[in-house]
């Protein structure tokens, strides 16, 4: 009898720790006080196996990194007051994000980094569609893609130090999933801050996936407000001035 | 022994020219070069076959074998001098050769954003390449003027940089369509209002994380259809199945299933949303 128990218990603990879970996040923010809370939109977030003291030097570095906000890039490059506009806009982080529409070209809208590209594409392809629509491959480089490279560049030197790490993007409600989890710790962070009106918000918490959980797929609130259903609270900073140097 | 010698010279004469014609490999190490040594890479797309003088170099010989030389159908859909048509490029007909490194997670990054508050953005979004391929199925690009748009120069892999998406792999038949558990779904459904025009990623929830196409499955969860399909007071799609089934063990599930999967037990998870215990159909009475 004890034999056919001692199986029974070898046989759950095997398929508990076979099974997979998945963890579903679902980040509603406040812009400000007097703003609506609502889903924080095509923000990615990272898990990291482990718990917050084991991954101290991660968190230390994520403390440590100066980076520069969009503003200031776009500033510092150079970019209209037109571009840096049509970015915000859209809440892009390069132009790829959005479709350049034909009043970005003329007009009172006219974004002038938009028009030297599309006379330079439509010399090259002919077709003012084609030109239009192929207008980011006349782009100097920086303007283009400069401040997406950046930033990859300062997670990746992050992830160095933390490998085996899952990273989904937030829909256009806040939601996301991790999903094939095995059981265990996890630090749920962004790894680079999120500029969120006029404040940088910074997400590092614990998450347990615990085999009992594994099958429920239940929301795991992160906001940048405390509330009784929020379970991870962001670390929000003043976005800095943007420096002419 | 001169018959046998006789015999494998026959075979060579009349399988050689043959096999190297209905199976040009990229494998060949001398096919292996750049690949604008051979293919013109044009604007907007690739879409022809390189000229004579890419392969004449090697194989004159070839181009002069009988009154059909094997090697012409390689590339033309008739073997006649006089005739100048070529198969379609690429030819659906032959196995693919290469396969595609497309990183969804970094495209989801910069691109692949459907706005709601725009009007409907034809790029810039997933749609630039999974427009509707019918009303169940979205397609996938069969061109490269889909990522030209943005690859075309500066922005790597360019254009000329073959290898940066294409790696070479053994030849393998392409898969028409993915495997689709519940062929109902219609991604321009959902009633009146659409419901289903969702972005993307909200139902395809491994997207955003895939860095390789290698593996991606079709990743829906159920949760996806039950956060309306299975509501108090909006609908109870799945309940009603599960009911059927407990009434009637040889009940169908067809809501959203073809027989083939409807007439399966259905997963635990469904059972689990519907806050039912999970049952086997041979064990209903």
């Amino acid at each position: 009898m004890k034999l056919v128990f001692a199986l029974l218990l070898m046989v759950t603990i095997a398929v508990a720790q076979n099974q997979t879970g998945v963890l579903r996040l679902r980040v509603r923010v406040k812009l400000d006080d007097n703003s609506p809370m609502r889903g924080l939109p095509r923000k990615r977030f990272f898990l990291v196996p482990g718990s917050l003291e084991q991954n101290r030097a991660l968190l230390d570095a994520i403390e440590r990194q100066s980076l520069i906000t969009r503003d200031c890039y776009y500033q510092k490059i150079g970019a209209s007051t037109a571009l840096i506009d049509w970015l915000k806009e859209g809440d892009c982080e390069s132009v790829y994000c959005r479709e350049v529409e034909k009043n970005f070209l003329t007009g009172p809208k006219t974004v002038p980094e938009f028009v030297t590209a599309f006379m330079a594409s439509q010399k090259e392809y002919g077709n003012a569609e084609t030109a239009r629509q192929w207008l980011t491959t006349s782009l100097a480089s920086d303007l283009r893609d400069g401040f997406y490279r950046d930033r990859q560049r300062a997670l990746q030197a992050l992830l160095k130090q933390a490998p085996a790490v899952q990273s989904v993007m937030t829909d256009r409600n806040g939601t996301a999933y991790f999903t094939d989890l095995g059981p265990g710790t996890y630090v749920l962070s962004n790894l680079i801050p999120t500029e969120l009106g006029q404040t940088l918000v910074t997400w590092n918490c614990e998450v347990q996936v615990k085999p009992g959980d594994l099958a429920t797929e239940k929301p795991y609130l992160v906001s940048n407000r405390k509330d009784r259903l929020v379970k991870c609270v962001g670390v929000e900073k003043p976005k800095p001035v943007c420096t002419t140097d | 022994m001169t018959r046998i010698k006789t015999f494998f010279i026959l075979i060579l004469i009349c399988v050689y020219p043959c096999v190297s014609a209905a199976d040009f490999s990229h494998a060949t190490q001398k096919h292996k070069a750049a690949c604008n040594t051979c293919h013109k890479i044009t604007f907007p797309d690739i879409n022809d076959y390189p000229g004579h003088d890419a392969c004449v170099s090697c194989h004159r010989r070839e181009f002069f074998r009988g009154a059909r030389p094997p090697i012409c159908s390689v590339c033309h859909s008739k073997t006649s001098p006089r005739d100048e048509a070529r198969l379609p490029f690429r030819n659906p007909a032959r196995k693919l050769q290469f396969a595609i490194e497309f990183p969804h997670d970094k495209h989801q990054d910069v691109i692949a954003l459907l706005r709601f508050s725009h009007a409907p953005q034809g790029y810039n979004n997933c749609t630039i390449c999974h427009a509707s391929r019918t009303a169940m199925f979205k397609a996938v690009p069969t061109g490269h003027s889909s990522c030209f748009n943005c690859h075309w120069k500066a922005q790597q892999p360019v254009a000329d940089n073959c290898n940066g998406c294409h790696q070479l792999v053994t030849p393998h038949i392409a898969k028409e369509a993915p495997l689709r558990i519940s062929p109902k779904f219609i991604h321009d459904g959902g009633g009146e209002k659409k419901q289903h025009v969702a972005e993307c990623t909200t139902c395809h929830i491994n997207i955003t994380k895939a860095a390789l196409l290698r593996g991606l499955k079709p990743d829906v969860p159920i949760t996806s259809c039950t956060e309306c399909h299975n509501k108090d007071g909006l609908r109870q799609d799945l309940n009603k199945e599960l009911t059927a089934i407990e009434k009637d063990r040889n009940f169908t599930c067809v809501y959203c299933h073809a027989p083939n999967v409807g007439s399966l037990d259905p997963p635990e998870r469904h059972y689990l949303l519907a806050e039912r215990p999970p049952i086997k159909r041979k064990d209903i009475k």
